[in-house]
């Protein structure tokens, strides 16, 4: 299913040619392959109109708006209490009902529920509860959450957050991370130093770079929540190292070691022999691993052939094939989560654009054109959304971007941001 | 015969008596034995060990030797001889303790002056680190090493050569076009570049480390041709 509405967005590209304008908040939510949905002010006891409005309704309409697959009625409303017929002359095909309540414990009661207007039957209906510590926003992002899972067969992944790298003064770059929608920033290492190139394990592992001993080093977590700690060099030191990324299962770490005579290569560490195996053959650049969602395949970047340019091979070197054929400059390859599509920047006009290659049509799709330069892609875990890096409002900054490269939305306006990773949970 | 009867017995008799009977002690031998026994005494008692009974008293075999108890005991040469040795002893260590003034004054003396010296030569040292270490640049996407820089490397190969324990770390670094990994990797070429070159030199590439900062520590930051040239750079740093 998102597969095919994926195929429906590009086709949607397709058909309206390259002339869509980059603004920094496209909300499109008139396209006939969304689901409308109308969501009246919830009803609410013991919270504040204001505080619910903002933190409640504007958050679950970003997120629907964002999650592609819906769009909220937002015009020729009808009057508060009208008919579910009324809604459904309005345009809307889904009714959804909520109930807010804050018990005097501080306990929060989310009562939701959804209507087909056109068959008035249920289609929706959750209950949820947190306890005082955790934000009305929430709230809304797991319902966002199941209304996308309900139509798609998916959750969607409104609560999900971005780790990335931002740069806290000249020479000092630390990890960060921030709710998808923005809110919530969070600082995860205070080195001091430079800290690069992070990847998150699915249970949350953080595996990244530190030069915080003066050469650079691999560090991250070996257990869950566990401490951060060297994972590599085991001993002694290491030459230049990058790109650290876990493989799907977490038991592996792709990474890219480079020697004295200016090579790099692909290496694979096994974090249970702590054994590292290199897969490519020292002659040039080879960089910028990406993990098929099985574990078995690896895009990466390398100038074996001149310039650089993105190639394939299987998990121990064999097998190996160049993907990227138009361009001179190909690279940061990331393999989406479902295995059909490859995300890179390619160089065009000194200008760097996201590109998405779909390995099922053998042909690659320009996603962003804009006249400032787009980085570092990322796929959010449902695959219908990239976050990236631009400087299109000038510092480098985290945006993401629908497939159709139409709605692209400013993540937040923290200025000198890389390297962005989008992983679900908060 | 008949004299036979009284003579053989007669000489058997006096030659195993003969040889039965230890020969009595001579003079002389009383004389030594009894100076060990005195002396062995004295040494006894200086040393602090002095016996509280006479072994010899009951040597009914050697009666003279209880002459040795103790006999002769002259105390007041005895604590002359401690005084002198005491003496002798602090003459030692006053003599021990003035030489060693005397060379801590001389070392000290030395080590300032070496500290001058070595003051004198570690700015003579970053003057010439200073003036050799200079940045070399690189074209967009590229490491080889510029014609112009040439002269650069060759005054890092004579500065390496005349500081022998000099080391250096050879930063490689890019600019802001192109992703943060490759520029990282790309760095690594160039700063393995220079290290190639410096090694053509002559110069032991031991004494060099590499390091890549990619695209991550720009001199400059505005996206224009003129910033990007300078960032594209390797730099060389004192380790």
């Amino acid at each position: 299913m998102p597969r095919f509405l994926v195929r429906i967005f590009l086709c949607a590209l397709v058909a309206s040619g390259l002339r869509a304008q980059q603004t920094e908040v496209v909300l499109t939510a008139t396209s006939s392959a969304k689901l409308v949905l109308a969501m009246p002010a919830p009803k609410t006891s013991g919270l504040d109109a204001a505080l619910v409005a903002t933190e409640y309704s504007a958050v679950l309409q970003r997120d629907l708006d964002e999650s592609g697959v819906i769009a909220v009625l937002q015009e020729r409303l009808p009057a508060e209490g009208a008919a579910v017929k009324a809604w459904k002359e309005a345009g809307a095909q889904w009714l959804l009902s909520a109930k807010l309540t804050r018990a005097a414990n501080g306990e929060l009661q989310l009562e939701a529920s959804a209507l087909d207007t056109a068959a008035e039957k249920g289609v929706f209906n959750r209950t949820y509860h947190a306890n005082k510590i955790v934000p009305l926003r929430y709230l809304a992002h797991y319902l966002a959450d199941d209304l996308v899972g309900r139509l798609t067969g998916e959750k969607g992944v409104a609560s999900s957050r971005i780790v990335f790298v931002r740069q806290t003064s000249p020479g000092v770059k630390e990890l960060f991370q921030v709710d998808r929608d923005g809110a919530g920033l969070i600082q995860l290492t205070r080195y001091g130093s430079l800290t690069l190139s992070p990847s998150v394990a699915s249970d949350g592992r953080l595996a990244y770079v530190t030069y915080k001993g003066g050469a650079p080093e691999i560090w991250g977590q070996r257990k869950k929540d566990g401490p951060h700690e060297k994972l590599y060099p085991v001993s002694g030191a290491g030459g230049m190292l990058t790109s650290p990324v876990w493989s799907p299962d977490g038991k592996r770490l792709a990474f890219v070691q480079g020697d004295r005579r200016g090579n790099s290569d692909i290496m694979v560490l096994d974090l249970g022999s702590l054994r590292a195996r290199r897969l490519t053959d020292s002659n040039g650049i080879n960089t910028e691993p990406s993990w098929n969602p099985n574990g078995n395949q690896i895009a990466f970047t390398s100038d074996r052939e001149g310039g650089p340019q993105v190639f394939l091979m299987q998990d121990d070197g064999s097998n190996l094939r160049r993907l990227t054929s138009e361009g001179l400059y190909n690279a940061s390859p990331a393999w989406s989560p479902n295995g059909a599509m490859i995300a890179y920047v390619s160089r065009f006009e000194g200008k760097f654009d996201l590109f998405v290659y779909k390995l099922g049509e053998g042909r690659a799709y320009q996603i962003t054109t804009g006249v400032s330069t787009s980085e570092s892609p990322a796929w959010s875990p449902d695959e219908r959304r990239m976050v990236f890096t631009s400087n299109r409002f000038g510092s480098s900054q985290l945006f993401t971007t629908d497939l159709s490269g139409r709605q692209i939305l400013r993540l937040s306006e923290l200025a000198g941001c890389q390297s962005p990773r989008w992983i679900r949970g908060h | 015969m008949r004299y036979g009867t009284y003579l053989v017995p007669a000489a058997i008799v006096i030659t195993l008596g003969s040889l039965a009977c230890k020969p009595p002690k001579t003079a002389e031998q009383i004389k030594q034995e009894t100076q060990a026994a005195f002396n062995e005494g004295v040494q006894a008692f200086q040393d602090g060990k002095a016996r509280t009974a006479n072994p010899y008293l009951n040597d009914k075999e050697n009666p003279h030797k209880m002459q040795g108890w103790n006999d002769g005991w002259d105390k007041a040469a005895a604590d002359k001889a401690a005084a002198d040795r005491a003496a002798a002893d602090k003459a030692v260590a006053d003599r021990a303790a003035a030489d060693r003034a005397a060379a801590d004054k001389a070392a000290a003396a030395e080590e300032a002056a070496r500290k001058a010296a070595e003051a004198d030569k570690a700015a003579a040292f970053k003057k010439a680190a200073d003036a050799a270490l200079v940045n070399i640049h690189f074209d967009y996407d590229k490491a080889e090493i510029k014609e112009k820089d040439r002269a650069i490397l060759q005054g890092v190969a004579e500065f390496m050569k005349a500081f022998p324990a000099a080391k250096v770390e050879i930063e490689g670094h890019c600019d802001e076009r192109g992703t943060n990994e490759y520029n990282l990797a790309l760095g690594n070429r160039r700063a393995a570049a220079a290290l190639a070159y410096l090694k053509t030199l002559g110069v032991d590439d031991a004494r060099f480390t590499t390091i890549s900062f990619g695209k991550e520590k720009p001199l400059c930051a505005e996206a224009k041709e003129g910033c990007w040239s300078l960032n594209r750079r390797g730099e060389f740093k004192l380790k």
